[in-house]
């Protein structure tokens, strides 16, 4: 008949549920419904020492369908994609993947996209490139520039118009 | 790589060739995509692939120094080979710019280069000035050994084939706990003081343990535990001292390449503390 | 057969619900040679027996035809009906509209038209079956049992003592298996020798039982009721008979404390000549012809210093492998398990660090007869450990191990919680990691009651590694119950790993022809009806052999498979089924092609002399012969038919549909 999350007064939401179950089926044979919360994962994560985040409560919130608590979290964005968690999930689950999942849904739900992603976003449409040649410092405190270290040209898309072309089919797709 | 980390780029044209890799430069390349994929994954795959068919025009396989790319680029071979609907999808949207996905290439990573390419023996035969037994830290990082299902450059619990290596060029690798911790690199966009705090603990540790370098094998680490040494060490309110380069760049050394060809003036960490080399 | 009888089953609503079974029975009236067609709803049961037989009877039916579930179900139930109402067994024929028709369409038009071609089939072999009768061979009282464990033993008692000849072969120089390595068994905390002992001295004593120790089985031939069976005695260059066990032998060795000792799980060491463990039966030494200076190189310094303090002489270094050959009606196997190796769990740190132990490990410590005499040290230092951490599931329940639970982990861990408390006090900080905690038989509940009020660090959760650091190990557990993570700094880490079938199992499974299930372990022929049958008839399993389980379940299969190989044993005779190969002798060339097909050895070339010509054929031997038809379908000149299945029973179902 019905659940409840009393904390949130909210019911699952299961059609959401369903499309990251869909979505991480499609890339990589691997849904969350196995898991059985040995939390290996979270005990070796990375970010979670740091920044508090559990994988693996991660993926049960899933299994029981509260999508949006964690879309409109900021703990989603805190992993370190460092693929432990799916190394050595025993049930091939892959929090990380989860993660990705609920990240894009984020985005194209409109929340507002986190630090210096937009900005490497707009760099990748622009030139095809995540950021602008850089101009570095050296131990001798000099600043020096790719081409006078005798580097080749940097291999870039040649024709930006057929290259934005291509991406722009997928602003409004998801996987 | 090409845009910040030169001396990545410098050590690997200048070392590959000596040991019989013949580097092709390739028109239109793009960014991989990996750092997007927190956006938008389509996009990730979408600019893995194109990448991909590149060089599949080409008939060439693929060199990724850097360990994101690499991932990127192999886990888009997986999902593409295990998904012919998402590979037709892909295929569409390249079409835009006349490429196409066929089939599998052969990508390669600086490690698996190196060990299973090129080979320990051939390298053994270049050195000419062998490490002195200096003590080094290899530092692998997080994408070339896992997700280790879709096959990686080495093993994800005890990858030896850098520390081979540079068993090959005379040094003396040590095994250090911490060894497969992460650098923090991916959340520099977003949560900066805690990707540094990151670096600077493992930095920290290995400073404890005595050892006179750490190598690793990716822009993105190097650029945590080189160029933001000074930085992460302020965050975690250590004294960090630890040289830090390039596994190529030692390599170059070990070849006995002239110092300033291998981008060592680049390195922002106290390289000159291995009394191997002076830096200008 | 011109007076056939057709059954339609409706098996409940298997078989109807998709088929049309009373058109199929309507439809079946109809066929050349049908006198009777019949439905009812449970074919199998006393009822449909009745109607049968009934039937058999009104219509005087030479031919019956059950349109049913398949044969592998009920074809022996309908065979016994057949000839309970007069008519000869292998008259029967059944066609299977359940699993080979019912069960896979959901199309029910089409499906009553697929029943209706499978039962016109049937009908045309029925037509041309003949009546067969089975013979007889006699049965061999006797029995192998393979494998000296606790499950081997058990086994090799109760029939020994139901008053069969017993030859129980064990791989290593002594029995007991794995219990024996035991300290103390959960949950009632008995001394695992204690109460292994007696029933090893039964063994050795019984007048009925044969030991084999030092021995394997090299070959398995015949089938139910007559096996010959080959089984290799290593040589252990020590004469049992006069070996006194006195250990002098032992004690003078050359390599004395060089050989990591399996027994001891590697942790204890031992020389060439030894004893496996203190009550090892039979009570006698051993050379380990690996090792030992004298067989592998020839020479031991100035003499072989074993021989020159054996008093009795015992020490015989002429002994040869021996291959001795038995006569058998049964065979029991109960060759038990090893643990996972953790290496394959390399984040757990077993290959790194000496004090990351396996719980086999942690037990040869705790037992007084083990490495250090029963005090709990850190291999490292050899000094207390003020932390123990122990990891459950290791390997177990992950589908990049071993998928299946270990049944026995759980339990273990409490008891060595338990022991640890006992023998290190209050002291020692004692941490559980666990992922369910699954203590499920009887008195186990009382057990995880009393463990839970010893002040042991309770945590749910897997850790995802082991940091070997200087002198302590760490690792980070994220406890559910109170969501937190715990940084866990220990001295000592016992991991409990997974159970795995023995390395060695695919080799048996193929002496014996033996099916193995998807983890490696022996397939029991039904896993809630005939858990220690297996599908070859006369070979039984019991114990871990079979899948990991304790030590109470274990003795309780191998009482049980002792009982399904009394009731083979106590039979003078057996009857053979009769739908086995035939050679026509006038059709067959004596190519011999058949003989080199033939997986149970069934055939031999025979040369007789008839009417002054030189005659080769091949002979079937009907008591090996499994009815297999590799020879049938080999014959070149179609001499070979199998009874029940000859070509010209086979030929008419096929134009029926063709």
């Amino acid at each position: 008949m019905s659940i409840i999350d009393l904390t949130s007064m909210g019911e699952p939401q299961s059609d959401l549920k369903k499309e990251i179950n869909d979505r991480l089926t499609k890339l990589q044979d691997e849904i969350s419904d196995y898991c059985f919360q040995c939390a290996k994962c979270t005990s070796g994560c990375e970010a979670h020492k740091l920044l508090e985040l559990e994988p693996h409560k991660t993926v049960a919130l899933l299994k029981r369908g509260l999508i949006n608590e964690l879309i409109n979290s900021d703990v989603i964005w805190t992993c370190m994609t460092c693929y432990k968690c799916w190394e050595r999930c025993p049930q091939r689950v892959s929090p990380v993947e989860v993660l990705f999942a609920l990240k894009n849904m984020a985005v194209a739900s409109g929340k507002q996209i986190p630090g210096k992603y937009t900005a490497m976003l707009q760099s990748i449409l622009s030139t095809g490139l995540i950021q602008d040649v850089q101009q570095i410092a050296t131990k001798s405190a000099k600043t020096i520039k790719r081409d006078e270290l005798g580097l080749p040209p940097i291999s870039k898309p040649t024709d930006l118009s057929k290259f934005q072309a291509g991406i722009m089919k997928i602003a409004v797709e998801k996987v | 790589m090409p845009t910040e980390q030169y001396a990545y780029e410098l050590s690997i044209r200048e070392t590959l060739p000596l040991l019989g890799i013949e580097l092709v430069d390739v028109e239109g390349f793009s960014c991989c995509g990996e750092p997007m994929k927190s956006v938008n994954q389509l996009l990730t795959l979408y600019l893995s692939a194109r990448n991909i068919a590149i060089a599949e025009k080409h008939h060439l396989d693929v060199f990724v120094p850097c360990a994101m790319c690499h991932l990127a680029l192999s886990e888009c071979q997986h999902v593409l080979e295990n998904s012919p609907a998402m590979k037709e999808r892909i295929n569409g949207m390249l079409s835009a710019e006349d490429l196409k996905y066929t089939e599998k290439r052969h990508v390669v990573h600086t490690v698996d280069l190196l060990y299973d390419i090129i080979g320990i023996d051939k390298i053994k035969e270049h050195v000419k000035k062998p490490l002195n037994g200096l003590k080094i830290a290899a530092h692998y990082g997080c994408h070339i050994l896992r997700p280790s299902e879709i096959g990686r450059p080495d093993d994800s619990e005890n990858p030896q084939k850098i520390e081979t290596i540079l068993k090959a060029l005379g040094a003396e690798p040590i095994q250090y706990p911490q060894k497969l911790d992460c650098c923090g690199a991916p959340l520099l966009a977003n949560l900066p003081d805690s990707a540094l705090t990151k670096t600077g603990q493992k930095l920290q540790a290995i400073q404890e343990q005595g050892i006179h370098a750490m190598v690793d094998v990716c822009p993105w680490c190097h650029k945590m535990f080189d160029s933001r040494q000074a930085k992460a060490g302020e965050i975690v309110a250590v004294k960090l001292d630890v040289p830090v380069l390039y596994l190529t760049q030692l390599l170059g050394i070990a070849l006995g390449l002239p110092v300033e060809k291998l981008g060592l003036d680049l390195n922002l960490s106290p390289v000159e503390k291995l009394k191997l080399i002076e830096v200008n | 057969m011109q007076r056939i009888g057709v059954f339609v089953c409706h098996c409940g609503i298997n078989i109807a619900q998709t088929v049309d079974v009373e058109a199929l029975t309507k439809y079946a009236s109809h066929l050349n040679g049908v006198v009777v067609a019949e439905h009812y709803k449970y074919m199998c049961s006393d009822v449909g027996a009745t109607l049968i037989k009934d039937a058999i009877k009104k219509f005087k039916l030479d031919g019956v035809v059950i349109a049913s579930c398949s044969p592998r179900m009920h074809e022996h139930t309908f065979q016994r009906v057949a000839s309970d109402g007069g008519l000869n067994p292998y008259l029967v024929e059944i066609s299977n509209i359940r699993e080979q028709c019912s069960w896979v369409h959901s199309d029910r038009e089409k499906a009553t038209e697929k029943a209706k071609s499978l039962v016109r089939i049937a009908v045309a072999k029925a037509r041309v079956l003949e009546p067969l009768t089975m013979s007889t061979i006699k049965v061999t009282p006797e029995a192998l049992v393979i494998g000296g464990g606790v499950a081997g033993i058990q086994a090799s008692l109760d029939l020994a003592n139901d008053g069969f000849k017993v030859y129980l072969v064990e791989r290593d120089p002594s029995i007991g298996g794995h219990m024996a390595q035991l300290d103390k068994t959960f949950p009632t905390l008995d001394c695992s020798s204690c109460i292994l002992t007696p029933k090893m001295m039964e063994v050795t004593n019984h007048e009925n039982i044969e030991l084999l120790t030092y021995a394997e089985v090299a070959s398995v031939e015949g089938s139910i009721g007559n096996y010959t069976v080959k089984i290799r005695k290593k040589p252990r260059y020590v004469n049992l008979e006069k070996c006194t066990g006195c250990g002098d032998c032992a004690t003078a060795c050359r390599l004395k404390d060089r050989i990591a000792d399996e027994f001891n799980e590697g942790m204890g060491k031992r020389g060439a000549a030894y004893m496996p463990f203190p009550q090892a039966v039979p009570l006698k030494y051993c050379l380990d012809a690996s090792k030992c200076l004298f067989l592998t190189k020839g020479k031991c310094g100035d003499e072989p210093l074993c021989q020159k303090a054996c008093a009795s002489g015992a020490i015989d270094f002429n002994q040869k492998e021996e291959v001795v050959e038995r006569k058998v009606g049964a065979i029991i196997v109960a060759t038990g398990y090893d643990l996972l190796d953790p290496t394959s769990m390399y984040e757990y740190g077993y290959a790194t660090s000496p004090d990351v132990l396996t719980t086999l490990e942690l037990e040869r410590l705790i037992s007084s007869s083990g490495p250090t005499l029963g005090e709990i040290v850190r291999p490292s230092n050899k000094e207390k450990p003020k932390s123990v951490t122990f990891i459950l599931c290791v390997g177990s329940r992950d589908e990049t191990q071993c998928t299946w639970c270990c049944r026995i982990g759980c339990m273990s861990a409490l008891k060595h919680v338990y022991l640890l408390r006992e023998k290190l006090g209050e002291d020692v900080e004692i941490n559980v990691c666990y992922n369910d905690l699954r203590s499920y038989g009887k008195g186990y509940e009382e057990f995880y009651r009393q463990v839970r009020g010893l002040h042991a660090n309770m945590f749910r959760g897997r850790p995802s590694e082991v940091r070997v650091m200087k002198d302590h190990l760490k690792t980070d557990i994220f406890d559910t119950t109170t969501s937190k993570l715990f940084e866990v700094k220990t001295e000592m880490v016992v991991l409990v790993p997974a159970l795995v079938p023995r390395k060695d199992t695919g080799n048996l499974s193929r002496l014996l022809r033996l099916t193995l299930s998807g983890d490696g372990f022996f397939l029991e022929a039904h896993p809630k009806l005939r858990p220690v049958d297996t599908f070859v008839n006369g070979i039984f399993i019991a114990g871990c052999c079979q899948g990991p389980k304790d030590i109470q379940d274990t003795v309780a299969q191998a009482s049980g498979a002792a009982s399904r190989a009394a009731t083979i044993l106590s039979k003078d005779e057996l009857e053979i089924d009769p739908l086995i190969a035939n050679v026509d002798e006038d059709l067959c060339s004596g190519c011999g092609m058949c003989i080199s097909v033939c997986p149970y050895s069934a055939i031999e070339r025979v040369e007789e002399t008839r009417n002054g010509k030189l005659v080769i054929h091949a002979k079937i031997n009907e008591g090996l012969c499994q009815g297999c038809g590799s020879c049938v379908s080999a014959c070149p000149s179609g001499a070979i038919q199998q009874r029940g299945f000859k070509d010209k029973q086979l030929l008419p179902m096929i134009d029926e549909i063709t």
